[in-house]
């Protein structure tokens, strides 16, 4: 894929791409929540 | 760490680049200002008034977290070794964006402000009810931090010696005197003001590197297709690195070699986990507001380690294309070599060069700024924690002064950069890679886990943590002198007492980052000791624990 050699490296350059993409969709989904529910326990 | 030759320096415009620099100063001075004029207190000063914007946060942290070292000592390394470095980039943004912000920061934020904690050994020390653990962390903190603070202030320094053509021991005063006065005026509010403009700059750089290296090699997929083609070269040039497991720039290098461990031990995991606990980036969780800060600045976070460190590597790597190939407009003298043979066999050039040779002026400008701007910004955290370190959690508590900690933490961040200046001196050439593997190394084993269980463990005890910090640190130094091939040959302390360079020669143990085994002691220690010693007063956890 892309002209790579490796499988590895394929998954790296994926992994990479999807990580950034989830904290942009963490960060868009709870860009005005501030409720601190995945915080400090009761 | 050496980036440009001199004869570089004349090509560069330097009267063009030297005023892009003086400008830069100037924004920084007047940022440094401004942090200066908001710093009433001694919150104002540790924790930026925990009041700081989302981006200011998320650009600070990434602009602290990525250094000189990662961008072009470590984008050297895949000029070097190849696409396999990318497995960092993933860690940093899954480990160092995502898990240490969703699961880290939200509690020490909360934690932190619940504790009334202004620095990460008063965060550790007062969840644990215990000065004397506070002493212990800043200890640590101010005896290692000078290692990593100082090869980043070379790292700057050589920078400005090549590129400004000022003499290395004035660059030196230089470098350390400007960061210096923002961050002995301008605290934490101040350094946090600066990264965020040097973060911009770090990412705009960056992007630009990237697109304009794929323009120049025509194209993702040809260019791609171009170094995986170039694979049998490595056994045929290099075959000391092909002796090492190297088998290709966009291959994983062979398992259970040298380079695999160097890869996976050292880098991936000493480095990527290691970000979770390194004292400069965990107190900037406790300068935001609320939870929606944080939520915000891992969107941002995200985004800058890709951008940064994600082009650093593929850069360098694909540099290879580009020094081997004739017809893409090379510079006279490079033809049919390899980006390392293009760079003298001194990795730390291979970014500059390609830069140099490849693209436009403006790109080096730019460039330029980006390096300056990943030496200082990192530098500045550096040295505000290491003075926080000294003069509020070690001077303060142990003369049991109770006044507010401005002055002192101030003469703390003046005696940090001076270590620092002195360490830099002493240090040998080509330090600068390992010496920040080290120190992230370091960090994890001594720190992660008392981290975790300040946040998640509630049986955990003072004394299991006193024991996971202390057996954390003991089997990285014994790793380090005894048993790490490049640290104890360099040491000499192994060789002295038993005879011999390293403990254990058989593979792969000389190659293993002592991380790897630090790390598990520290945790296994801090749980055994915690289920049979004294727990903390239910009152005090439920007080941590509690939601507003």
């Amino acid at each position: 894929m892309f002209g790579l050699g490796d499988y590895a490296i394929t998954a790296a350059i994926v992994l990479c791409i999807a990580s950034a993409a989830v904290c942009v969709i963490y960060g868009a989904i709870n860009w005005n929540s501030s409720d601190d529910s995945n915080g400090v326990d009761k | 760490m050496s980036f440009l030759p001199l004869a570089t320096a004349s090509s560069m415009h330097t009267p063009v680049l030297g005023t892009l620099i003086v400008f830069y100063i100037l924004a920084i001075g007047f940022l440094g200002w401004k942090g200066w004029k908001k710093t009433t207190n001694q919150k104002d000063y540790l924790l930026a008034g925990r009041s700081v914007h989302p981006f200011v946060m998320a650009m600070s942290y990434g602009a602290a977290f990525i250094s000189t070292s990662a961008l072009v000592g470590f984008g050297g390394i895949a000029g070097q070794f190849g696409l396999g470095l990318l497995w960092l980039v993933f860690m940093n943004i899954a480990i160092g964006i995502f898990i240490a912000f969703v699961f880290f920061g939200y509690r020490t934020r909360r934690m932190g402000q619940m504790l009334n904690a202004n620095t990460f050994p008063e965060f550790i020390g007062k969840r644990f009810r215990s000065n004397n653990l506070k002493i212990l962390i800043s200890i640590i903190i101010f005896t290692f931090i000078p290692l990593y603070s100082s090869v980043v202030l070379i790292g700057g320094a050589r920078f400005l010696e090549e590129v400004m053509m000022i003499d290395y021991s004035w660059s030196l005063a230089i470098f350390a005197t400007v960061v210096a006065i923002y961050v002995i005026f301008g605290g934490l509010k101040g350094v946090m003001y600066v990264d965020a403009l040097m973060g911009s700059v770090m990412i705009g750089g960056m992007m630009l590197l990237l697109v304009m290296c794929f323009v120049k090699l025509g194209g993702v997929s040809s260019a791609f297709q171009e170094l995986t083609n170039m694979a049998p070269l490595v056994k045929e040039r290099l075959p000391e690195a092909y002796a090492l497991g190297h088998r290709g720039w966009t291959v994983m290098p062979e398992t259970n070699s040298v380079w695999w461990w160097t890869l996976v031990s050292s880098l991936m995991l000493g480095v990527g986990i290691g970000a979770l606990a390194q004292p400069q980036l965990a107190v900037r969780f406790m300068t935001v507001k609320s939870s929606r800060e944080l939520n915000r600045a891992v969107l941002v976070g995200g985004i800058f380690i890709l951008f940064t460190v994600g082009s650093a590597y593929t850069v360098g790597a694909l540099s290879n294309v580009f020094f081997y190939r004739t017809d893409l407009g090379i510079a006279s003298g490079f033809r049919n070599l390899l980006a390392i043979e293009a760079a003298g066999g001194n990795p730390d050039k291979i970014i500059p060069m390609f830069i140099r040779e490849a693209l436009p002026p403006v790109v080096l400008y730019l460039f330029s700024l980006t390096m300056l701007s990943a030496a200082m910004s990192t530098m500045s955290s550096l040295f505000h924690v290491t003075g926080s370190s000294l003069g509020h959690d070690f001077f303060r508590t142990v003369t049991n002064t109770r006044k507010d900690s401005m002055l002192i933490t101030r003469l703390g961040v003046i005696f940090g950069i001076m270590i620092s200046l002195v360490v830099a001196i002493i240090l040998p050439a080509g330090i600068v890679a390992r010496g920040t593997a080290i120190f992230f190394g370091v960090c994890a084993s001594a720190f992660l886990p008392a981290y975790c269980a300040a946040l998640y463990w509630k049986k955990a005890t003072l004394a299991g943590v006193w024991a996971s910090i202390i057996s954390g640190v003991a089997a990285s130094l014994f790793g380090l002198i005894f048993l790490h091939r490049k640290e104890a040959a360099g040491l000499g302390i192994c060789q002295a007492i038993f005879g011999k360079s390293e403990l254990i020669s058989a593979h792969p143990w000389p190659f293993v980052d002592p991380f790897i085994y630090a790390l598990p002691i520290s945790v296994i220690v801090l749980i055994a000791v915690s289920c049979f010693t004294e727990k903390l007063p239910q009152r005090h956890i439920t007080r941590c624990f509690k939601k507003k």
